[in-house]
């Protein structure tokens, strides 16, 4: 077992190898969401959310993306990569050698959900730095934004895996992705607070992402915010135990050329 | 007891009996080449024997495990290597990089800079795997394959690609772990690579084994007719020639089983009527001509000549 975790962290170091020695690609993986939250707190300026205790809109958006950023690595980009994984036979071959499956999937996870918590800690300097926002305090504030991030994060990537099953070829994987992410992200109040009762609002209790979105904006230490939140981490729960199990179900390994 | 032997073997795609009962063994040290068309069943028979592929009927062992059973598993593949017939690497890694991480899978593996020594890529050692050549990540390819030290190493289709001087160097290597004792199961479409590796060639076709044996008997072409070909001198008829021969060009041939005979005969003749005799050649069938016959890819090449026999006891 020791033996076996040593190989999980000597694995990880060579995933973050591998990520960090794209340049170009690391970059904008870890840019994109902090490019967003840069643009939107930018325009949103000194606006304020008449239905939410009137609290700034960037306020609204720094948790907002902090959540859109652990999603997007852990679904969107785990996905996209288990695709070209599995497409190019690296899978296949690391399915032929001794490595433990499981150290490999969990080094990937551990991997991306690394690169997950770098955009977070990134995001919440600049919320703090570039546009005041009041960040989680207090030992309970902050050991629940960790709590529901790694929740969040493992659920998603559970999310991720169960995607990738699903995704016939490389060539597909970015398309079928970004669409199920950016459709679902929509009605779930990334862009702007949803009202209670709403449609959307309706509408999107029964996905994970608002949930996800609205467990790390309670955790933040503002008018109006409980820093528990333990039915929408209940949810999220779910959500990533019923892909876990059926990614487990469907995992393939070697390529599909479908 | 043998590295691998394998009784019985069935695998099936819905309908298609894609493996239908084969059977082979190898033994330990030997180079033992699969050869057949694209479908024949190749790539689903070593991928069970490598553990990645459940079996529907049989009984295999290899290095005297099931490969079929899960729980040995990482004891299994951690004395087999194995290499692909694509390149799976991540990109940005370095050539040393990587043969790094995977030589850590492995109980006891092979220093790296020895196996970048063996593949040649020491000048490419530093270099990113996506800078390489077709022909150097084929040869990283192998070096992921023996960095574990493998008692048992599968080669998909080793040298497709390659050049002819990668080509050789690549069989060097195949004859320098086949000499300290590795067992090497390959698949390959060259029939020359077949006869100068293999001790033991196995011919596959549609899920069965059509033949099997020593490439240079394999199919019984050591035996039987050989051909006798030469171009018929100026001026002399194929009536003057002191045997019977076929063919009205320049060129004749002659089958026979009795060709030393055929031989003297001839060159007496040639000797004592100063006849020039050019472009003589003796051959049996190529492993190539068995090869094609025995997967039905020219089923005509041998019965369009009635002389020829059949070369293979079937």
């Amino acid at each position: 077992m020791l033996g076996e975790l040593r190989l999980v962290v000597r694995q990880v170091r060579y995933e973050q190898l591998s990520f960090w020695l794209n340049t170009v690609g690391a970059t904008f993986t870890v840019g994109f969401s902090l490019l967003f939250l840069l643009m939107l707190g930018a325009s949103a300026g000194t606006s304020r959310i008449s239905y939410l205790h009137n609290i700034k809109l960037v306020q609204y958006y720094v948790p907002g993306f902090i959540a859109y950023g652990v999603m997007s690595a852990a679904f969107n980009t785990l996905a996209i990569s288990l695709v070209v994984r599995r497409e190019t036979g690296l899978l296949k071959r690391l399915r032929l050698s001794p490595l433990p499956t499981w150290t490999l999937l969990t080094s990937i996870l551990i991997s991306t959900l690394l690169i997950a918590f770098l955009e977070v800690i990134v995001m919440l300097a600049v919320g703090r730095l570039a546009f005041g926002v009041q960040l989680p305090s207090g030992a309970s504030g902050i050991g629940s934004l960790i709590l529901v991030l790694i929740v969040g994060g493992l659920s998603f990537g559970a999310l991720g895996v169960a995607m990738s099953t699903l995704i016939p070829n490389q060539q597909a994987a970015g398309p079928l992705t970004s669409t199920v992410f950016f459709v679902l992200l929509f009605p779930s109040g990334l862009w702007f607070p949803l009202r209670s009762g709403s449609a959307l609002a309706k509408i999107s209790t029964f996905f994970p992402i608002r949930h996800f979105i609205t467990a790390v904006f309670r955790t933040f230490s503002h008018p109006g915010a409980s820093a528990w939140a333990g039915h929408d981490v209940l949810i999220i729960v779910i959500w990533g135990a019923v892909a876990a199990a059926f990614a487990l179900r469907r995992f393939q390994w070697a390529p599909q050329r479908t | 007891m043998p590295a691998v032997s394998v009784r019985g073997l069935v695998k099936s795609y819905g309908h298609l009996r894609a493996v239908d009962g084969v059977s082979f063994e190898v033994q330990a040290g030997e180079v033992f080449a699969l050869l057949g068309p694209n479908g024949a069943g190749k790539t689903t028979t070593i991928e069970i024997l490598e553990g990645f592929r459940d079996r529907d009927a049989g009984e295999v062992q290899v290095l005297g495990i099931d490969p079929g059973d899960r729980r040995s598993g990482q004891q299994l593949r951690s004395q087999l290597g194995v290499v692909l017939q694509e390149l799976a690497v991540e990109p940005f890694l370095s050539v040393r990089q990587v043969l790094q991480r995977n030589a850590g899978f492995y109980p006891a593996p092979r220093p790296v800079g020895e196996v970048i020594e063996l593949v040649g890529l020491a000048e490419k050692a530093d270099a990113k795997v996506k800078t390489l050549s077709g022909g150097q990540q084929r040869r990283l390819d192998v070096g992921l394959g023996i960095v574990g030290r493998p008692s048992l190493l599968f080669l998909d289709e080793p040298t497709t690609g390659l050049d002819p001087a990668g080509r050789r160097s690549s069989w060097d290597l195949v004859r320098r772990l086949s000499g300290e004792g590795t067992t090497v199961i390959l698949t390959t479409h060259y029939m020359e690579e077949a006869e100068t590796l293999a001790d033991q060639v196995a011919i596959i076709a549609s899920g069965k084994i059509v033949a099997q044996g020593p490439p240079a008997s394999l199919g019984g072409r050591d035996q039987g007719a050989a051909t006798i070909r030469f171009r018929l001198p100026q001026g002399v008829e194929p009536s003057e020639l002191p045997m019977v021969v076929a063919g009205a060009g320049p060129t004749v041939e002659l089958r026979t089983d009795r060709e030393l005979e055929a031989l003297y005969e001839l060159t007496r003749w040639a000797l004592e009527h100063e006849a020039h005799v050019t472009g003589l050649t003796v051959s049996r069938h190529t492993l190539e001509d068995v090869y094609l016959q025995l997967t039905g890819a020219d089923p005509d090449r041998f019965h369009s000549d009635p002389a020829a026999g059949a070369p293979v006891p079937s």
